[in-house]
């Protein structure tokens, strides 16, 4: 008899994973595969300079050689590589939440600045990349995935912050281009690790987000940063809230 | 939303208000306010009516009727609910979008309308389907559905969106465009979006299926943009194709859709689905011929296949290299006419390759004839053809193309010697056409054949036949013209095998690419009208304007009022015989000639039938004079039969008494002047005959009446051809002269039943002036006595021969001028005395045999018998005047007589005085 319930609960157990493998998370897709992958060309999309920088050096004349040299990303607005790698998963998503929020916020500031297609497409490039980790978030939130629990690295550095108003406009040109040449290859990086996570996920596939169910999840406050990083007079939650445009 | 009806004309006998003066006071209400009903669903309205109009009209709701527009809703679907309220109701509504109103008839008699609503009908919504959307590259996404039946209803139809995250700003569907909506905020791939349709209308909201999907899956990439069609000069069979698409390929994978096609083909070839299935930026497109230009076209989409394809990029082109021509060309040649002796002119001529075969540009030909053990000829020509003179010798042609890369194969053709003896036709020979081409199909000799040569040429009256021609190799028994052949036109085919030893016999056939009907139609006409029937006749049609094959010639003919009936006749003939027609009609006949294609009338062309038919009239009437001569034959003969009773009744004789005299009776008459009588007449007819013999004496003279016979001779000489006597003109003698002798006068007397006297007038003979007027007309048919006309008679003769103491002392109106001359022989002379007494028709009887013996004689030898008896007369001379006194004694007892009854015979015979011996 103590056979048969084990075995029934066994049962019981896979199909409930199953289950939890292949249902969608509210409007999220159920499939770490396909959700990964997405976030992996988001951020492949995301980081083409062609969408964002270009459109703006273009727009603002900061196409010569000379300008462009100038034009460099500034210690501290993004985190770096490493950093990012050091991040478990959580820690990650929550890093890039947070930084999506500093970069909708420099958007918002560079509105006038940028061709308004291009920062339409980028504003809402930028929310989408959002949805997708709130809802790898989710997803991982309800797994036991060992490595979305291992803050074991420090975080990513310096809280990054919205660049701080030059001095003048030619300055807040170069200013904003060095952002923007920041934020493409903060998003070249996310891509690098999240295509790692789909690396490290063929190589271990015990540690798969499914297998991980059946331990159980582990609940996780989703990107608390992002009401942290919250501009100022921007309500909270807005980011991922705040009906389109 | 109630409806206040109001007076805008202020009007207060509208049947639609009540006028208060100043304000427009509803008197009642309806219940329920809202007027959009569903279809086939029972409705109830209610009427309220307040309890002032109530009062103030006298009405309760009892008064209450409802009317649709302005028809009034029928008493079976009131319901008086209490004296204020009264309800209608309207089971299973239909399609409706009317007014209802609330009317009151006032003190009876007065109708007013008092409150209204609108009806609509109409359907709630069906819930949204098939809801897709799509996502062009760079533009915004695009939903569509299916929204269902129809809802006669305003329906709103909103696209939602929502990521997990946010919602999206709704998508109002646009009134013209219900069924799909175009949303106003970019894409954004790799994010899945769950995506809804909601319809609503005032009968119901209504929500489709939610659909989830990722932008992406739904986008429809902008076309690659070919950059550039290559080809190799190592291979002339490939084309390198390179172009640039989406700048999607950084992130997802592309597959691709090529097709080619060359220049002038109308469909695409595929490259393999299979060599394109991944991003990529070039391809190379194999198995091309050489030298040919080929038009390219590619497409893509996501390698999954989801999404769309997108548009097919702009098309470009290129050309492969050259290569050796792959064909020989087709080679013929033609005989043409040479005057000099042992040789021929020989035209060689030969089709351009087509550039499939050509593989490049023919930048020459090269011919080469070789006669039997003979050296060659080369020949390098631009041209398609070449003229040479050959002798009557066989020989062997080749040719061959040249382009930039190499020459072709030979082409071979033999040349037979001018004796050669063409055999083994083809047979079989048909052409048709089919699918706008002309076919032309035929059956192979039993010999090898090396090719077939089809010739062919516009078959014309107005110009001459140019032949195209085209080569089929020798295992084709069926092909088509290659040729620009037009329609309607009558094409002369000619199939030529081609042996080994030179060309076999031609066959020849007719064909058309297409038929029409003539361009007009045959001109009919008469050959031969008959009273029922009539010949046609017609030309054929000239081959021009004949546009196909006649088939059929089709007459039409009708009469004037009759119905038109056609007669088909085969296209081999050129004449018809309608039957049956009827005659002295107006006939219309026109006619046509017909193709596989149609027909066309000719003119038309009118004849009338004769009333008779050939021979008719003839047949009528000559059998009519033949019986109207018979019968008038048949008259003359028995008028001459019975003319002795007709003489009796109508003309009886009228004795001349003029000419009467007392004959010389002599006793001594000797016998033999009876045997002569007898002789003269032996059929002894005669009876009751006198005799009056007058004594021939040498030494006396004659009688007195021949003296003055000879007188008028005389006479008749001068007025010969000019009298005009009595019997000259009843006698149709008029030319002849009136005179006779004295026997002739009296024979006259007793043929004739009247006796006319007339003045001959004597106006001369050839131009001569008439000396004297001898007689003088009367008409009157009373006889003249001798004895009065005797003293003008004297008289007139003493003015006409003064010097001339002689006169005649009787002048004789001849009255039957049946004997014109008078013979002046004796014999002739006695037997007309001896007539005067016999019976009168055997008289008329000698007379007749004395005419038609006269007549035997010519008339000239009368005359100059007549003149030489002139000199006989003058011999007479001294012997007249005693006769002529004895005449006169006898007229003298004529007159005396004239009391008495009359008689023609001689007076004297009558009174007995002087008997017959």
């Amino acid at each position: 008899m103590g056979a048969q319930r084990m075995q029934r609960t066994l049962l019981s157990l896979v199909l409930r994973l199953l289950l939890l493998c292949t249902v969608a998370t509210g409007k999220c897709s159920g499939k770490y595969h396909e959700l990964l992958l997405q976030l992996q060309r988001q951020a492949d999309l995301m980081q083409d300079p062609s969408t964002l920088l270009d459109p703006y050096i273009h727009l603002q004349g900061l196409h010569s050689p000379v300008l462009q040299e100038h034009c460099r990303e500034r210690p501290g607005d993004f985190p770096s590589e490493d950093a990012l790698w050091r991040l478990s998963r959580q820690d990650f998503l929550q890093t890039l939440n947070t930084t999506l929020g500093l970069i909708l916020r420099m958007l918002s500031a560079l509105q006038q600045d940028l061709p308004e297609a291009a920062h339409q497409q980028a504003e809402m490039n930028v929310r989408g990349f959002g949805n997708n980790i709130h809802c790898m978030a989710q997803l991982l939130r309800g797994s036991s995935d060992p490595k979305a629990a291992e803050p074991t690295q420090p975080g990513p550095g310096p809280t990054p912050l919205p660049p701080t108003p030059p001095s003048s406009t030619f300055q807040r040109k170069l200013r904003n281009c060095g952002f923007l040449r920041g934020y493409h290859r903060f998003m070249r990086t996310a891509g690098q690790v999240l295509r790692g996570w789909g690396e490290r996920q063929g190589r271990s596939r015990r540690h798969s987000p499914c297998r991980a169910l059946k331990r159980g999840a582990r609940r996780t406050q989703p990107f608390p940063e992002i009401r942290r990083l919250a501009p100022r007079g921007q309500p909270p939650g807005s980011l991922w809230g705040a009906p389109a445009r | 939303m109630p409806t206040l009806i109001v007076c805008e004309d202020a009007n207060p006998n509208s049947p639609d208000c009540i006028y208060t003066g100043e304000l427009i006071v509803p008197c009642a209400h309806i219940h329920p306010e809202s007027s959009v009903v569903q279809l086939g669903s029972n409705f109830t309205a209610v009427c309220v009516l307040k309890e002032k109009c109530m009062d103030d009209y006298h009405v309760t709701a009892n008064d209450i009727f409802w009317k649709t527009g302005r028809v009034p809703v029928p008493y079976e679907q009131y319901s008086v609910i209490n004296r204020t309220a009264s309800s209608v109701t309207f089971p299973n509504i239909t399609l409706i979008n009317a007014l209802l109103t609330c009317n009151i008839r006032m003190f009876g008699q007065i109708n007013r309308s008092v409150y209204g609503i609108r009806i609509i009908s109409g359907l709630p919504p069906e819930k949204p389907k098939n809801l897709s959307c799509i996502v062009n590259e760079g533009k915004k996404m695009m939903c569509q559905w299916d929204p269902g039946r129809e809802t006669y209803l305003e329906t709103n139809y909103t696209l939602k969106s929502e990521w997990a995250t946010e919602k999206f700003d709704d998508c109002k569907a646009k009134r013209d465009t219900p069924t799909s909506c175009t949303v106003d905020y970019p894409p954004v791939y790799f994010v899945n979006i769950e995506v809804w349709v909601e319809a609503e209308n005032a009968l119901g909201k209504v929500t489709s299926d939610h659909i989830n999907f990722d932008p992406v899956d739904k986008v429809k990439l902008n076309p690659p943009h070919i950059l550039s069609v290559n080809s190799s000069k190592e291979l002339s069979s490939i084309l390198k194709l390179t172009w640039t698409d989406s700048r999607f390929k950084s992130f997802i994978t592309l597959k691709y859709d090529i097709q080619y096609r060359t220049k002038d083909a109308s469909t695409w070839n595929q490259v393999p689905p299979e060599d394109t299935s991944s991003t990529r930026s070039s391809f190379t497109v194999q198995d091309l011929k050489p030298f040919t230009e080929y038009v390219f076209r590619i497409r893509c989409m996501k390698e999954d296949g989801k999404g769309y394809w997108s548009d097919w990029s702009e098309e470009a082109s290129g050309i492969t290299y050259e290569d050796r021509p792959s064909k020989a060309p087709n080679f013929w040649y033609k005989i043409e006419p040479s005057h000099a002796h042992g040789t021929r002119s020989i035209q060689l001529k030969w089709k351009t390759l087509p550039p499939f075969e050509a593989n490049g540009k023919i930048l020459d030909y090269e011919v080469t004839l070789t006669k039997w053990k003979s050296h060659s000829q080369n020949y390098t020509v631009k041209d398609t053809k070449l003229t040479v003179n050959l002798t009557n010798d066989r020989y062997v042609a080749t040719l061959t193309a040249r382009n930039l890369v190499g020459k072709s194969d030979a082409s071979v053709l033999t040349i037979p010697a001018w004796d050669f003896q063409a055999t083994h036709p083809i047979t079989d020979l048909k052409a048709f056409p089919k699918d706008n081409v002309l076919w032309v199909e035929w059956t192979a000799p039993n010999e090898s054949v090396n090719r077939y040569i089809l010739e062919w040429c516009v078959l014309s009256d107005k110009s001459p036949c140019i032949p195209d021609w085209q080569q089929e190799d020798g295992t084709v028994h069926r092909t088509y013209l290659r040729g620009n052949l037009v329609e309607s036109k009558c094409y002369l085919i000619t199939v030529t095998p081609v042996y080994d030893d030179g060309p076999g016999s031609p066959k020849h056939i007719k064909a058309y690419l297409k038929q029409a009907a003539p361009s007009r139609g045959p001109t009919v006409r008469t050959k031969k009208v008959g009273k029922n029937e009539a010949v046609l006749e017609w030309d054929h049609l000239p081959i021009d304007v004949q546009n196909g094959f006649i088939r059929n010639y089709t007459i039409f003919y009708r009469t004037v009022i009759g119905n038109e009936i056609a007669v088909n006749v085969d296209s081999s003939h050129t004449e018809y015989t309608l039957s049956s027609l009827t005659s002295d009609t107006l006939y219309m006949v026109r006619m046509a000639a017909y193709t596989d294609e149609g027909g066309k009338d000719g003119p038309e062309f009118t004849f009338t039938t004769p009333k008779f038919a050939q021979g008719e009239i003839e047949a009528i009437v000559v059998p009519v004079c033949l019986a109207f001569l018979l019968t008038t034959l048949l008259g003359v003969l028995f008028c001459f039969n019975k003319r002795d009773l007709i003489k009796k009744h109508i003309w009886p004789n009228v004795p001349d008494p003029s000419k009467s005299h007392i004959a010389q009776w002599s006793p001594h008459t000797p016998p033999r002047h009876f045997n002569s009588k007898d002789q003269m007449y032996p059929d002894g007819n005669f009876t009751d005959v006198s005799v009056v013999e007058i004594e021939a004496n040498d030494k006396k003279p004659f009688p007195e009446d021949l003296k003055s016979l000879d007188l008028f001779k005389k006479e008749k000489v001068n007025t010969e051809g000019h009298s005009s006597g009595i019997g000259g003109s009843s006698c149709m003698s008029s030319s002849r002269p009136s005179i006779s002798s004295s026997d002739e006068n009296e024979s006259a007397q007793n043929t004739s039943s009247t006796v006319q006297y007339s003045t001959v007038v004597h106006s001369g003979y050839r131009h001569q002036v008439p000396s004297v007027q001898v007689f003088s007309r009367s008409e009157s048919t009373q006889p003249l006595l001798d004895s009065e006309e005797r003293p003008e008679d004297l008289q007139l003769v003493d003015n006409v021969d003064g010097s001339d103491g002689i006169l005649p002392r009787q002048r004789y109106f001849k009255q039957n001028c049946s004997q014109h001359e008078t013979s002046p022989d004796i014999s002739h002379f006695e037997r007309s005395q001896q007539v005067s007494s016999v019976n009168e028709e055997d008289f008329v009887r000698l007379k007749q045999q004395q005419i038609s013996d006269h007549i035997s004689q010519p008339y000239g030898s009368g005359k100059m018998k007549m003149f030489q008896e002139v000199p006989a007369v003058d011999a007479f001379g001294p012997g007249i005047e005693g006769q002529v006194e004895r005449f006169e004694t006898v007229g003298m007892e004529d007159a005396v007589d004239e009391g008495m009854p009359k008689s023609y015979l001689p007076q004297t015979v009558r009174r007995g005085g002087y008997m017959p011996q």
